[in-house]
């Protein structure tokens, strides 16, 4: 079990560091390290406006999200292997050639993506603000529960979503049924406690009074998760073939009026057959959001009137840009070298097809302002959100090329990333605040996001294309 | 003769390795030309350069009368080619795939002639399944037609008989003979010297990166020598040197 442990790991680490070299690699963990040591200096400042209950709050919702993520991208049940590692050659594959089970071999893969993953982010974050203690205040005892709340709510995003991908893989009402039951039991805890469910979200009960019963009762319910998932767990069986009418000529003559139809035909037809356009929508997108929107609306006091649905559109629109990622995902360029397609030929029809999925936020963003009772910010907050998914795509476009699943743990792109994208949500959100119909300015980012476009097909096409 | 595949001076290095060392070579129209060479010789390397996969680090080279550097997609447009290791893309289906391969290189009546490789290469019974649940046999023979479906004047293919049984390696073999017969060319890279020897009307031997020969079979068969024992005598003695 260690052996096949300790390879998966060294081998996750080889495929991101031979993308952009050891060095950058290994300095991401750094950044996390530095962003979390400098911003705990902030904390004195931000509890002028914010109290500490808050603060926490927020935190634990990135590390909620962050497992979400990480659990949404690699777990989605049948097509895992697949879709995560596409054509490579991985151990992941090593059932078929060493006498191990797939059960065994994906327990494995589980438990590296945790372990892996904690180190890249959670530590490094935790280590930062527990070397910053004695300059902000703040005891030692508090940072270090903060470390174990921190890693919980990540177990619980990965735990979570593995779960309900798990359930996914194995039957689609099942996993409604379980959602609905979800819904419904923080709905009713909602009205018989009559505060914000999330308030009894466990990392969160742990972190506000620690007691070694609600450490127990977090860690039974992920042992539950995980060990649920693991047994659902069902490889797709070797040896199967799926058919398929063939349904690329009729899409390719309704997607003629596109740029690139062929592209954008093949992009539907993979985000269609992997599962990937519900699992994604799902798990990626509507799950962070709906479990943001929790969140954000405890913070509701602190921010303008009509603040919080702006948040909330920017928000979206960060995270709608990451559809990017999905379409992407299923192919480096190798399978196109043979044809007479040029890197940046495809970098135009991935977009394309990301400007279709945008009908996901925008209808997203006008339903919670229909919901929430500001209709009548429904264009400006819809505009806003879009505007900058489409901005943040284009910024993770040219730093990325066709590899934005893996170059995002280059150090340098992510920090070039960070600072683009931060500058623009900072400015649109005081924009935003300081009068909703102003979000309608944001519509400027077109400028940006068109000349990085342009960047982005000039510069990876003078590269060689990048594979495993 | 009309030279069809021309390359002067290709060298290409990753970080500290010298793929492929000062290459020179030319092919000439209805030639089956084999580029051999043991495994990590730069075959892939230099079938990758000729087709504007890679770009050469020092070098030129030009591919029917199209730099390779230059404009890379053009050549890409005129030739066919069969990469040694990619495969179609997973969530297509074997049709499927063939009419997305059409659309991008605008090629008509695809229905009739995919029908007929799939009659051809026997895998008719496969086209309506995902390329991800292909064997590896099919999917090189769906590779194989996709190369061939435009019928190029030039087809670059990387080890073409390495999945393939016995009776469609045959199959395969009289197809490239009778293909370069119509006046077209085709240039391959194998380490399977039988094959060669068999198929090929002229051959070049790359050993680390090197060009160590290059020439007719037919110089070597009027000489009473066979190329597999030709090759290895040479690259042997190229690795003492």
């Amino acid at each position: 079990m260690f052996d096949l442990f300790i390879n998966m790991v060294k081998e996750e680490w080889r495929v991101h560091s031979t993308m952009f070299g050891s060095l950058s690699f290994a300095l991401f963990p750094v950044m996390i390290f530095g962003i979390a040591f400098m911003g705990s200096f902030l904390i004195p400042l931000m509890r002028k406006t914010l109290p500490a209950g808050n603060l926490a709050l927020i935190v634990h919702a990135n590390y909620l999200m962050l497992g979400i993520m990480v659990g949404g991208f690699g777990l989605l049940g049948n097509e895992v292997m697949n879709r995560r590692f596409g054509q490579a050659s991985l151990l992941a594959y090593s059932a078929r050639s060493l006498p191990l089970s797939e059960k065994f071999i994906f327990s494995n893969f589980v438990v590296k993506d945790t372990v892996y993953y904690f180190f890249l982010w959670v530590l490094p974050f935790g280590f930062g603000y527990i070397l910053a203690s004695p300059f902000t205040g703040v005891s030692l005892a508090a940072t270090l529960l903060l470390l174990l709340t921190l890693t919980l709510s990540f177990l619980f995003g990965l735990c979570g979503v593995f779960f309900l991908s798990a359930v996914y893989a194995r039957s689609r009402p099942v996993l409604w049924l379980i959602l609905l039951a979800i819904g419904m039991g923080v709905g009713g805890l909602a009205t018989m406690s009559g505060t914000n469910p999330v308030l009894f979200f466990p990392p969160l009960l742990l972190n506000s009074a620690f007691t070694w019963t609600n450490l127990f009762i977090s860690c039974a319910v992920l042992a539950l998760l995980f060990g649920v998932a693991i047994v659902l767990f069902n490889p797709e069986s070797v040896g199967s073939e799926k058919t398929y009418r063939n349904s690329f000529a009729p899409l390719l003559r309704r997607f003629s009026f596109l740029p690139n139809p062929p592209f954008a035909t093949k992009d539907t037809l993979d985000l269609y057959r992997s599962g990937s356009l519900v699992g994604q929508t799902i798990f990626s997108f509507l799950l962070p959001l709906g479990v943001i929107w929790f969140f954000l609306a405890l913070l509701g006091p602190f921010f303008p009137p009509h603040g919080l649905l702006f948040i909330f559109a920017i928000t979206t629109g960060v995270i709608a840009s990451t559809m990017y990622t999905w379409i992407t995902m299923f192919d480096t360029f190798g399978p196109y070298a043979c044809l007479p397609v040029a890197v940046s030929t495809l970098i135009g029809s991935k977009l394309t097809t990301f400007a279709i999925l945008q009908v996901l936020p925008a209808t997203f963003i006008a339903a919670v302002a229909t919901l929430s009772g500001e209709v009548t910010y429904l264009v400006p907050a819809v505009v806003l959100g879009i505007s900058v998914s489409f901005y943040a795509v284009s910024v993770m476009a040219w730093l990325c090329g066709l590899s934005p699943n893996v170059l995002v743990y280059d150090v340098k792109v992510l920090f070039v990333y960070l600072v683009l994208v931060g500058i623009v949500l900072v400015v649109f959100t005081s924009v935003a605040f300081a009068d909703p119909y102003f979000a309608l300015l944001s519509v400027i980012l077109v400028i940006p996001t068109w000349l990085l476009v342009r960047k982005a097909k000039a510069r990876w096409d003078a590269v060689d294309p990048a594979g495993f | 003769m009309t030279t069809i595949i021309e390359a002067r001076d290709l060298s290409k290095t990753y970080g500290d390795v010298q793929a492929l060392s000062h290459v020179t070579l030319s092919v000439e129209k209805g030639a089956l030309f084999g580029l051999l060479g043991p495994n990590g010789s730069g075959k892939t390397t230099m079938i990758k350069m000729l087709t504007g996969q890679t770009r050469p680090t020092v070098g030129s080279a030009t591919v029917l009368g199209v730099d390779v550097i230059r404009d890379p997609v053009g050549v890409r447009g005129l030739v066919g080619i069969i990469p040694e290791q990619e495969t179609p893309p997973s969530f297509l289906t074997a049709i499927e795939y063939l009419e997305f391969v059409a659309a991008v290189r605008k090629i008509t009546d695809i229905e009739k002639k995919a029908d007929w490789w799939f009659d051809f290469l026997d895998f008719a019974d496969k086209k309506n399944v995902l390329c991800k649940d292909l064997s590896r046999g099919t999917r090189q023979k769906l590779m194989f037609t996709q190369a061939f479906i435009h019928e190029p004047e030039l087809a670059l293919i990387d080890e073409p008989l390495i999945n393939f049984d016995p009776i469609m390696q045959d199959l395969v073999k009289d197809y490239l003979a009778g293909y370069v017969k119509k006046g077209k060319t085709i240039f391959i890279s194998t380490h399977i010297l039988e094959v060669a020897e068999e198929i090929c009307s002229g051959f070049a031997i790359l050993h680390k990166g090197t060009l160590l020969h290059t020439g007719p079979v037919t110089g070597l068969t009027a000489r009473g020598e066979h190329l597999p024992s030709f090759f290895l005598s040479l690259v042997r003695k190229d690795r003492h040197v």
